[in-house]
């Protein structure tokens, strides 16, 4: 085993080197290519001035050499082992342990490792937010629908998938962002970056007005919770229905008050019908855990409402809370495309295992039905969701681009685009190197994954 | 031996070749069908565009001279396209195999474009406001316009203070049916030459992408060993850099041409389809049909290409689908953040403007991203029944033979 | 004393939309101590009928129009029997879950035919095991769980129980996983086993201990015990009774020497007389002395690579030495069990596989390093026929054009027409119909696509043909017309044929010399005749002493 990662790792290399020598053959190849010329373009100088700053751009970065010379300095550059650079740009000795040296930004006049640092994190706290909950909420819908092969909400979920799966990133963000983030219709979410100038200020967690108001409102958010969860846990299927039918018109009724005024018209009817279908279907789903996830949201929610309604006092919501209503849109956004495919994959995983072999042999052993599918099926099921997983975060990482435009969240993706956009010859390289670097450990840890699971699997 | 399917009774088939008997299959699932309506739907739109959205009048009488503008004005790209439509109908009917058509409509539009380009030359100014401004004059005797009577590149200059208006808002006399956007034009007009974009683009792309895929992978599949690795850390560099990323280094450095997108997204995304063909030739080798042809000493052209090539496209197809799906949204997405075509109309770069100005533009989110996503759907429910078509099982149980 | 009676079984089976009668009005009855063989070729309904007996059939898409399984009370003392009995014999298919559930692996234990697939690979052994204890002895504290699972395996013969428990099932043998299956099924202490084909996926040496301990485990606890098979031998090694079905229905039912010495109903004396061993045997005209392919020494080794660089430290002995001859007109059997090299000897010896050392004479040729474009030439005179007739033949393409192809490729006949003509007397030769050129492959049988690919091979007009068990899938009624054909071919056209199979029956009837192959060298090689009467090598005794032969059993049984 030790000997496979170590091929691996090894193998990793000559992967990488491809990666940048692809990502430099394109800069490189471009009309205009990557020249000192682009940077001082623009600029209103006098002619001398420009030819003395060309030359400083040409030493500094070593720019008026060929690309393949240009593409080695790089290299030197972000390797341990090499030459070290001095201040004005010539090599110095050669050294077996030097810092890598990813460069500085043309257009940020930064170092790269900084901008990294400061904006890598944003990507991956919006990308390790996302993982959890694809998984955890497509494992949910995918064995309800294996378990209720053919039933109503298996068809019903198989469509919806599909078609959530086909909503464009762009789209659903646009969406989100226009009604739910805007001045126009609903206000209930803060329309661009991750968190508010004030938030920084504020306390850890939210400031009420007096311990009197913290009574009440645990006591409303307790109590609401409590009673929907029960209610969607143990009432009969009828009930549950009529109930969230119910509440949904109440809450899509609200949501028209709150843009045209009480008076009912065209659109609160129309709201008020959406929200009792919506919640009237989501109260009769047949998987107790789904519906006790979303009756415990609803509930919180409502605790919060009827908390403020009734005059607690909230002085500010405090930093968690700021930041995590700057987070919610942008987390949707990013994680529905992989939650429909995960769901649909998981669905048909275990139907593929609910008939195979070994599952018969469970069932001649008297092992009840349900039994065979937590017990056996399921981890044979996972196989395929773990190879799967390795593919999941490069193409989070793609829609991080599209999301971070979209919310003007300061990421990686964002920074990707600007690089590329402005020909930043050091961020594009470096920017592309970390996501490489970041799919190819993807790969390792799904295959070190598939091997824990999986016995029959042994890399010797 | 286990219980075969022979409880069927032995029934006698007709005769059927596998991929008609794949398109039998497919035409059953109502999700294909939809999906088949929707695609023929934009295909004809993208094709009649010039008559169903064009400033141009189809047919009008002036001082008592007869003319039509719009046939005046169609640029050799229009006459292609209905060529090739035109084509595509004459060689589905007529009773050919499937590469057969195939070749033969590429070839046939091949030409139909080469003479296009050289003949057709429509007038290189063009005035949009000219025939409004005649109509003012009451010079027009007759008029026939389009359905809806914009072009996609008509800022409607001679209305002042045009600028991003809701749909069946405007006054003076306008009727924009789904709004316009940023700098005046019809929204309607654009989306329906946006369609040419994103169907042109779908195709070609992914088309080059096949082609490469193909090739790399039946080398890769067939002759292993050195070919093999070196093939395998090809398609390892072209699926470890995240797509949209090489995309947008491609496109940012080389220049926003259509025919570049359409190779650009071809070439970022082969790498699937040639670890796809790779594996189902490694498959085929050890098939018995196959080693009975190496067997009859077939030369190596006709195993490649009559035995093992057939037989593999199953998964191809499938991922083709859902390839040209993502084709389409990878040209949205680049148009979305800004660095798509420049001026040809686009759903994303529409999609763009929704948020761009301090106000939501709800129909330049709703039409465009609609019409996106329900092409994007549209193509993956047809992959996803294609998928059950060629799998044999759901083929045995649907009525095939035991 | 009854155990289990079906009554007028029916089931019907849905694929979806329609609904098909797979078993027809069946009734059998399977008594304590005894085993009941159910027989019949696939699609009779054996598997259906006995997956119904334990209600396993997929939920929704079976149905019982009419019918009773009766499951008698069990009057041992057995101590910890769970409570709840009946004092008369319960429907089991209007029986609830619950009870089904107390019933299978509990009353009924079951095993299944492929024992590759039929345990979960990501749990051990010892865990799955353990699962059916837990279940329906519940009283068993984890340490007596533990003891009894050991003692479990040890019963089945498993060598070295106490640690094998820990073991995952893909690092064990097939014969070893059936013995844990059946550790499984019988861990319970049930009173009734049900063996769907236990032993057809298994070696016939492999196959021999498998019965051995199933008879043995039955006679130990006076089980019942309902065995389906397809194989006459095993009928005639195991049963006491015996059931014949045919397409859903009970043709003929009895105790085993009067069913296979004096069946009464017509299809089983068919099916009887269709055994290879009983198809009657055509005077062979004599053998021309010159050998058309002649082995020497040819060996195919496969380098084993391990470590950080992949290098070679060892090579897998395919084949290891391996010289054999073949004439014109004759059939040589090449014998052995899976894994000693028979299929890559064959493919070697085409050149589908290059060979690592030794040589291949064609019509005194050596062709062994001759380059393709020579080779291609040569191909003419060998050609070969597989064993899957599902992958035989190009899926794509029609009938016609895999006839017609080779034949253009070498230059046979003058035009398409001509080609086209031999096609269709081609397939008169092997019994097929004419109109079958315009035909896919999924429209035919196993057997008839069987036919066409020797078709296809005979087409080439070759002196020479590779048999890889090519009727090992097929149905014993088709083998022996596919078997009686090739037979008919040699003999009319003076073939060279090297059979491989593992069938006994086949050899005695179609073979004139055989060939016993074991780990890559042959052991023992002569005319059939002899080898069957007098084996020499001991690995060839074991091996025919472990081969159910219906006539060697039913002689014992006199």
């Amino acid at each position: 085993m030790l000997i496979y990662l170590l091929r691996r790792v090894a193998l990793m290399i000559p992967t990488l080197f491809g990666i940048t020598i692809v990502v430099f053959v394109v800069m490189a190849a471009a009309p205009g290519g990557i020249s000192a010329q682009s940077l001082v373009d623009g600029t209103n100088l006098e002619p001398e001035t420009r030819q003395a700053l060309e030359d400083y751009y040409n030493r500094l970065y070593g720019l008026d050499q060929p690309p393949p010379v240009q593409y080695l300095r790089w290299l030197n550059n972000i390797s341990p082992v090499g030459f070290v650079r001095e201040a004005d740009g010539s090599l110095g000795t050669f050294s077996l342990w030097k810092a890598p040296d990813l460069g500085v930004s043309f257009r940020y006049g930064r170092p790269v490792t900084d901008l990294l640092a400061e904006r890598l994190p944003i990507t991956l706290l919006l990308n390790l937010l996302s993982i959890p909950l694809i998984y955890a909420v497509s494992i949910a819908i995918g064995v309800q629908a294996a378990r209720a092969r053919g039933g109503r909400f298996d068809v019903a979920s198989n469509v919806l998938l599909l078609g959530l799966w086909s909503v464009p990133t762009m789209l659903a963000g646009v969406l989100f962002i226009g009604f739910f983030a805007s001045e126009q219709y609903w206000r209930w979410f803060p329309t661009a970056g991750l968190v508010r100038r004030e938030a920084v200020d504020q306390t850890f967690l939210p400031w009420l007005g007096g311990p009197g108001d913290v009574l009440l409102l645990a006591v409303l958010i307790g109590a609401s919770t409590a009673l929907l969860v029960w209610a969607a846990a143990c009432a009969p299927t009828r009930a549950r229905r009529l109930g969230g039918a119910l509440l949904g018109g109440v809450l899509g009724y609200l949501m028209a008050t709150d843009l045209h005024g009480p008076s009912p018209g065209g659109l609160h009817l129309l709201l008020a019908l959406c929200g009792a279908f919506a919640c009237g279907a989501l109260a009769g789903l047949p998987s107790a855990f789904l519906r006790i996830a979303f009756a415990g949201g609803v509930g919180l929610g409502l605790g919060v409402g009827l908390a403020r309604v009734a005059g607690v006092e909230i002085v500010h919501g405090g930093y968690l809370f700021d930041r995590g209503w700057h987070l919610v849109l942008p987390v949707i956004t990013l994680s529905y495309g992989g939650l429909a495919f995960l769901a649909k994959l998981t669905r048909s995983s275990l139907l593929e295992n609910m008939a195979a072999d070994y599952a018969r042999t469970a069932r001649a052993k008297g092992v009840a039905e349900d039994d065979v599918l937590w017990r056996h099926v399921f981890r044979n099921s996972l196989l395929p969701l773990i190879t799967v997983s390795a593919t999941l975060l490069p193409s989070l990482l793609a829609g991080s681009v599209i999301v971070e435009s979209i919310f003007s969240i300061d990421g990686m993706g964002k920074l990707a685009v600007e690089a590329v956009q402005t020909r930043d010859r050091e961020l594009v390289l470096s920017v592309t190197l970390i996501s490489g670097l970041l799919t190819l450990a993807g790969y390792l840890l799904a295959d070190i994954a598939y091997a824990i699971v999986d016995p029959r699997v042994s890399y010797d | 031996m286990t219980e075969t399917a022979s409880l069927h009774g032995g029934r006698a088939l007709r005769s059927r070749s596998w991929s008609r008997q794949v398109l039998a299959a497919l035409l059953k699932r109502l999700g294909a069908r939809i999906g088949l309506v929707w695609i023929a739907a934009l295909v004809l739109v993208a094709t009649f565009a010039p008559f169903i959205a064009n400033s141009h009048p189809l047919y009008m009488v002036v001082d008592g001279a007869a003319s039509s503008p719009a046939l005046r004005h169609m640029e050799p790209l229009d006459w292609v396209w209905l060529c090739g439509f035109a084509l595509a109908v004459v060689l589905l009917l007529l009773p050919l195999k499937a590469w057969q058509r195939l070749l033969g409509w590429l070839l046939g539009v091949a030409a139909c474009a080469a003479f296009a380009y050289a003949t057709v030359s429509p007038p290189a100014l063009t005035i949009y406001e000219q025939y409004r401004e005649l109509e003012a004059d009451g010079r027009v005797e007759r008029l026939i316009r389009a359905p809806i009577p914009y072009s996609a590149k008509d800022y409607l200059r001679d209305f002042a203070d045009t600028g991003i208006e809701a749909p069946l808002a405007a006054g003076d006399g306008r009727v924009h049916w789904l709004g316009t956007e940023e700098n005046g034009a019809d929204v309607a007009a654009r989306m329906i030459h946006a369609a040419r974009i994103a169907l042109g683009i779908g195709f070609i792309a992914t088309g080059i992408a096949l082609l490469i895929g193909t090739l790399i992978g039946g080398l890769m599949g067939y002759f292993s060993g050195v070919v093999d690795i070196i093939g395998m850390r090809l398609v390892e560099i072209f699926e470890a850099i995240p797509t949209l990323f090489l995309l947008l280094t491609f496109v940012a450095f080389f220049g926003r041409s259509i025919y570049m997108m359409m190779i650009i997204i071809g070439i970022t995304s082969w790498s699937g389809y040639a670890r796809y063909v790779r594996a189902e030739f490694l498959k085929l080798r050890e098939q018995d049909f196959v080693q009975a042809a190496v067997a009859c000493g077939l030369p190596l052209w006709s195993i490649l290409f009559r035995h093992m090539l057939p037989n593999g496209i199953a998964p191809l197809l499938v991922a083709a689908s859902f390839g040209v799906a993502s084709a389409i949204l990878a040209e949205a997405t680049l148009s979305f953040l800004g660095l798509g075509l420049v001026d040809d109309p686009s759903w994303g770069q529409m999609l763009n403007q929704a948020v761009q100005s301090s106000t939501f533009n709800w129909w330049l989110a709703v039409f465009p991203g609609g019409a996106i996503f329900l092409t994007v759907f549209a193509y993956n429910l047809i992959g996803e029944a294609l998928r059950d078509a060629v799998d044999p099982h759901t083929q045995r149980t649907a009525g095939g033979a035991s | 004393m009854k155990l289990l009676e079906i009554d007028g079984l029916v089931t019907e089976l849905s694929d979806g939309r329609n609904w098909l009668r797979a078993v027809d009005g069946v009734s059998l009855c399977v008594h304590r101590g005894e085993t009941y063989c159910l027989v019949g070729e696939s699609g009779s309904g054996k598997s259906v009928t006995a997956l119904s007996a334990m209600c396993l059939l997929p939920f929704a898409r079976h149905r019982h129009p009419g019918g009773r399984i009766l499951l008698y009370p069990d009057v041992r003392a057995t101590p910890g029997e769970r409570p709840g009995g009946h004092t008369e014999a319960v429907d089991l298919l209007r029986a609830d879950e619950a009870f089904l559930g107390s019933v299978r692996g509990g009353r009924i234990g079951m095993i299944f035919q492929e024992p590759m697939t039929s345990l979960n690979p990501v749990l051990t052994i010892g865990e799955q095991l353990d699962e059916a204890l837990r279940l329906h002895r519940p009283e068993l504290s984890t340490q007596e769980r533990a003891e009894r699972v050991v003692e479990a395996l040890a019963e089945v013969r498993m060598p070295d129980p106490a640690s094998r428990v820990r073991e995952y099932p893909h690092r064990l043998s097939g014969g070893q996983r059936q013995r844990v299956m059946i550790a499984m099924a019988l861990i319970c202490e049930p009173i009734l086993l049900i063996a769907d084909e236990p032993t057809t996926a298994l070696d016939v040496t492999v196959q021999a201990g498998i019965l051995n301990l199933m008879r043995e485990l039955q006679e130990a606890r006076g089980m019942g015990m309902l065995f389906i098979t397809h194989d006459f031998g095993v009928v005639a090694r195991i049963a006491d009774r015996v059931g014949v079905m045919r397409r859903g229905e009970l043709v003929e039912n009895g105790p085993v020497g009067q069913v296979l010495q004096t069946p009464r109903h017509a299809y089983t004396q068919g099916l009887i007389g269709a055994l290879p061993e009983r198809l009657a045997r055509a005077p062979r005209p004599p053998l021309q002395p010159r050998p058309l392919v002649a082995v020497r020494d040819l060996q195919v080794h496969f380098p084993v690579r391990r470590g950080f660089m992949r290098r070679v430290v060892d090579h897998f002995r395919a084949v290891d030495g391996v010289s054999l001859e073949v004439g014109a007109g004759e059939v040589v059997a090449l014998v052995g069990e899976s894994g000693c090299g028979k299929t890559t000897l064959g493919r070697a010896l085409l050149r589908l596989l290059e060979p690592t050392g030794g040589s291949v004479e064609l019509d005194g040729r050596d062709i062994t390093r001759l380059p393709r474009k020579s080779l291609r030439c040569l191909r003419r005179r060998m050609q070969v026929v597989f064993q899957d007739p599902g992958s035989s033949l190009n899926p794509r393409l029609p009938i016609l054009t895999t006839l017609i192809e080779p034949m253009r490729v070498h230059g046979i006949g003058r035009d398409d027409e001509d080609r086209r003509t031999r096609a269709e007397q081609l397939l008169e030769r092997v019994e097929m119909p004419a109109d079958s050129l315009w035909r896919y492959p999924h429209e035919f049988s196993g057997g008839q696509r069987q036919r066409l690919a020797i078709a296809r091979a005979l087409v080439l007009e070759p002196g020479f043909i590779l048999c890889d068990e090519i009727t090992s899938a097929l149905d014993v009624s088709v083998q022996a017309g596919i078997l009686r054909l090739l037979r008919r071919l040699v003999d009319e056209q003076g073939l060279g044929m090297l059979f491989i199979t593992h069938n006994m029956g086949v050899v005695e009837f179609l073979a004139d010399r055989m060939a016993v192959m074991h780990e890559g060298r042959l052991v023992e090689t002569g005319p059939t005749a002899e080898v069957l009467a007098a084996p020499r090598h001991a690995y060839t005794r074991k091996l025919l002493a472990a081969v159910p032969r219906l006539d060697t059993m039913l002689a014992a049984t006199d």
